[in-house]
């Protein structure tokens, strides 16, 4: 938690101590408004395929990832930044227009938002429209299961399974983001998590092993995990792009410690785009990139063995 | 005193001593961890939200039509 003397802002750059009263200076200000996403571009596989997502996102972020590939505005002070004016009531009457299943809050850090989401999402719900949340879970348990109630799904960072790593690289530390993983998952929502993969960082195989070990325990095999290919940027553009092979490596250790469905993103990859039944094996959805190629769910089963799929296909 | 009085008072002290522990860690529990970022001084625990500002600090544009694709894409 910060402690925001008046005239200062918190870690976020956003909230600020205003003669005593904590204000939001985003809140209603997206810099980013896209509505172009496939939804599998969060990265989430295992809700609603196929369809667009309107994404949302405003400048600030209460971590500091030295690797962080949105920097450009999470980074950012508002002072320095261009928004929209763009209120609850219009960013939900603007997807409901144009016939969006769902809205993400994305790209930078939906927490430092946190009220511009809340109100966003609460009024979403009650016009039919999902909610998504794309974070790096660095929040505490009282705001998070109050934000939860009107959330679908969430693709949460668990970016190293080491407290020293989140301390030195990303100006925070690991409890808080194993706390929100885990009543997110309690909370009923569809959770898939990601792992950015950094070369000399957090690439060894006890790594890799320990992290899906963890997930597995705390959330469940059924959890999607996807590892991300990182591309040098911000403060870490001395480190190579991560390779095929290191993600190809990592997803098969996740798998042989009993994870249903691990994915690669950022690069190319046959297997690691597409999903398959955990208990037959069979191929369930194949992907090329964002694009789906075929869905041979039915009923979100499988249409060969009639396993149950975790994922919210409708 | 005898051996009983004496026992009993040993028993009174004690519940005396481990309740006020107890209300103590209560206590700290209650005010203390975890410490603030800036100052290291225990926090309370407490959820705040933040009022909105009616004026952006930076610039503001209108809204562009979504219909192109922004720069933000993920």
């Amino acid at each position: 938690m910060c402690l925001i003397e008046p005239g200062q802002s918190g870690e976020c750059r956003v909230r600020i101590n205003i003669d005593g009263v904590l204000r939001t200076v985003v809140y209603g200000f997206p810099c980013s408004v896209n509505p172009y996403d496939p939804v599998e571009k969060k990265p989430l596989f295992h809700f609603l395929p196929g369809t667009r997502i309107l994404s949302v996102a405003t400048v600030g972020c209460n971590l500091h990832c030295l690797n962080c590939q949105n920097w450009e505005i999470s980074q950012k002070n508002p002072e320095e930044s261009t928004a929209a004016f763009l209120p609850p009531e219009r960013l939900v009457q603007l997807a409901k227009r144009n016939r969006y299943l769902s809205i993400a809050y994305t790209y930078s850090e939906p927490i430092i938002f946190y009220e511009y989401t809340y109100d966003t999402a609460k009024l979403a719900r009650k016009e039919g429209i999902r909610n998504v949340l794309v974070t790096a879970g660095y929040i505490n348990p009282q705001p998070w299961k109050e934000l939860l109630e009107y959330i679908d799904a969430a693709n949460i960072d668990l970016k190293f399974i080491s407290d020293d790593l989140y301390r030195r690289i990303c100006s925070g530390t690991l409890k808080p983001v194993q706390n929100a993983l885990v009543l997110a998952k309690a909370s009923g929502i569809l959770v898939e998590v990601t792992n950015l993969v950094i070369p000399t960082l957090n690439d060894k195989p006890e790594q890799i092993r320990e992290l899906a070990r963890w997930l597995k325990t705390n959330l469940g095999r059924e959890t999607p995990l996807h590892f991300s290919g990182f591309y040098p940027q911000h403060k870490m553009r001395h480190l190579p792009p991560t390779s095929l092979k290191t993600l190809e490596m990592a997803r098969e250790i996740a798998i042989s410690e009993g994870l249903d469905y691990v994915y690669i993103g950022n690069v190319r990859s046959n297997e690691g785009e597409n999903t398959y039944c955990p208990g037959c094996k069979g191929l369930l959805i194949e992907r090329k990139g964002y694009t789906i190629l075929q869905n041979r769910l039915k009923e979100g089963c499988c249409p060969d063995c009639s396993q149950e799929i975790y994922g919210v296909w409708k | 005193m005898t051996r009983r009085k004496f026992i009993q008072k040993l028993i009174k002290t004690g519940s005396v001593f481990v309740t006020g522990t107890w209300f103590a860690r209560v206590g700290a529990t209650l005010c203390g961890c975890p410490e603030g970022r800036h100052t290291g001084l225990p926090l309370p625990r407490k959820f705040v939200r933040a009022f909105r500002v009616k004026k952006y600090p930076g610039y503001l544009r209108p809204l562009q039509d979504i219909s192109k694709q922004s720069k933000w894409s993920g």
